[in-house]
């Protein structure tokens, strides 16, 4: 279990904070998502759960035990996928997951084997003995997710880590995190594709300015904005609506002149609403 | 299912184990385990590009050795030994602060700033004070694989000088005091270009003044207490004492590896406090 309590984060030469008073709890087992606009927070957060940063004040536990960057027992639990390509680009794709079972003290053998099954599953065993810095930005970051599942973490932490891939290989990480879950693996992800943490996350954050704004299952979310969306378009505006029942979106929709759309909502459309009403117009 | 999708499913339940399963395993990041990692990551830059880091290390110290030795030196008064006896030790320090300065401060801040490769190594359970005595017994080796060039290059050049196990020994601490000062400005380094900066104003002044390729007595009193403090002045002095057969002082010894210690504790407490690296 992961408990955040209090956490407040400011970089040097901000007037703003970047994380204020965020607590939050994180259950073993759960797929958490963090959602919110560009310069929200998430990645802050996230960088504090695994040691990258640290706060300002506040702290993080794992299990109970104080998370700190000397605290070795607590990190081997964690493997991060960051936002930003990470990879030494001047060694090749072997080597990079080397490194990192290196840096996890796993033994060589156990090293090899694993990395060969990985690099099969995420499609790069051909590349194995090819420079990082030759790959393409979608195989760099499959490589970070493969560096990420060789140490078997028992949390993962994945920031946006299906930017730049293909349709394909999105489903595929999506499977991946589909078996993690199945093994009581505690992920936590933040990620642009809304449609992604609606189907992969058990209860999601929306951040906005450093602050939770909102935590609850997608299902949740959605039920509490209404699970039926009229969309109409209005002087090329897109402009959407929330029922509780098809009945409600119907009898609106009937009186709407134009062209009008009857959907089920889904967590962009509480993202969208939520996020719009926090910044005003400024999405 | 098709054969493929079966494939993957069986490659996926191999990847992720059971959490009894992991923790069975015998597996942890230790002291020992984080610097012979550093050391491997080292060996593996080096063995990418050994040839080019071969003949960039050799280039300036034949430079000296014609410009100076050949040239200069027939002018510069060394009292009874030829100017490149005076030289080589001289050029050997050099090459072991410019090698483990470059080799682990440059490559650390590209992997801190530009690649952010480091960010998995922070986040890691590898003993991050092990990890950074790993870096600088890499840098060390790679300033000594150079200094062994420059020793056998400069048997082209007619020298007689001693060479024994003190001599390796104070090359090694050389290097690991350059190294850790490496790691330590790629640590508070904000930009690339602040490490060719600290270059400029740290490693550069060292260079000429450290007892590298003309004898300090003659300086003024004040520049003379200076440079006796400077880390390449005990390189250069304690490697020419050797080299000349006389053996180097123990403070040498003391001193680059006061420095040595000093840099590493500085370095593990800014990885370990910094909030934002």
């Amino acid at each position: 279990m992961i408990r955040i309590e209090n956490i407040c984060k400011k970089y040097p030469k901000s007037t703003q904070y970047a994380l204020d008073n965020v607590s939050l709890q994180i259950e073993k087992g759960e797929a958490f998502g963090m959602l919110g606009p560009n310069g929200a927070g998430k990645t802050t957060l996230m960088s504090i759960i695994t040691t990258l940063a640290l706060p300002t004040s506040g702290n993080v536990y794992v299990d109970g035990e104080k998370v700190s960057r000397t605290r070795t027992d607590i990190k081997s639990k964690f493997s991060l996928v960051t936002q930003h390509v990470s990879i030494r680009k001047d060694m090749t794709v072997s080597e990079v997951m080397e490194l990192a079972g290196r840096l996890y003290g796993m033994p060589l053998k156990q090293i090899k084997e694993k990395s060969d099954d990985i690099l099969e599953f995420t499609g790069l065993i051909e590349k194995k003995k090819s420079v990082a810095r030759g790959l393409s930005g979608g195989m760099q970051r499959k490589l970070m997710i493969s560096r990420a599942l060789l140490t078997e973490p028992r949390i993962i932490v994945l920031d946006e880590p299906t930017v730049g891939l293909d349709p394909h290989s999105r489903r595929k990480i999506w499977d991946l995190l589909i078996s993690l879950k199945q093994k009581n693996i505690t992920i936590l992800l933040t990620t642009h594709y809304i449609e992604e943490a609606q189907n992969l996350c058990d209860r999601v954050a929306l951040i906005n300015k450093g602050k939770v704004s909102k935590i609850d299952t997608p299902e949740r979310m959605i039920a509490d904005l209404g699970e039926y969306t009229v969309d109409t378009f209005e002087s090329g505006k897109l402009h959407s609506e929330f029922f509780f029942t098809k009945e409600e979106a119907y009898e609106y929709a009937k009186d709407i002149p134009g062209k009008t759309k009857i959907r089920e909502t889904t967590l962009e459309d509480v993202f969208i609403k939520k996020m719009g009403t926090e910044l005003g117009d400024e999405l | 299912m098709t054969d493929a999708s079966v494939k993957e499913k069986k490659l996926l339940d191999k990847i992720i184990r059971d959490e009894a399963e992991v923790s069975s395993d015998f597996r942890k990041a230790n002291a020992f385990t984080g610097t012979m990692t550093a050391l491997w990551e080292m060996w593996a830059e080096f063995h990418h590009e050994w040839k080019r880091i071969t003949v960039a290390s050799l280039i300036t110290p034949f430079l000296y050795m014609v410009a100076l030795g050949w040239g200069l030196g027939a002018m510069i008064n060394t009292g009874d030994r030829p100017y490149i006896d005076f030289l080589v030790p001289g050029l050997v320090a050099m090459a072991g602060m410019n090698n483990g300065f470059t080799s682990v401060g440059m490559s650390f801040s590209t992997q801190r700033l530009y690649e952010r490769s480091f960010d998995q190594v922070l986040i890691s359970p590898t003993p991050l004070p092990s990890y950074i005595f790993g870096k600088m017994l890499g840098g060390a080796l790679r300033g000594m694989y150079t200094g062994v060039l420059i020793l056998l290059l400069s048997l082209i050049f007619g020298t007689s000088i001693n060479v024994n196990g003190w001599f390796f020994l104070l090359m090694l601490l050389n290097g690991m005091v350059f190294s850790a000062l490496g790691v330590l400005a790629a640590l508070l380094a904000v930009t690339h270009a602040d490490i060719s900066r600290f270059s400029t104003f740290v490693i550069a002044p060292m260079t000429f003044l450290c007892n590298t390729m003309f004898p300090v007595d003659r300086m003024p009193v004040v520049v003379k207490g200076i440079i006796n403090v400077l880390p390449l002045t005990h390189a250069s002095g304690g490697l020419r004492g050797i080299a000349y057969g006389g053996g180097a002082s123990w403070v040498n010894f003391v001193v680059l590896a006061a420095y040595a210690a000093a840099f590493m504790i500085l370095t593990s407490i800014v990885l370990v406090k910094r909030r934002n690296l």
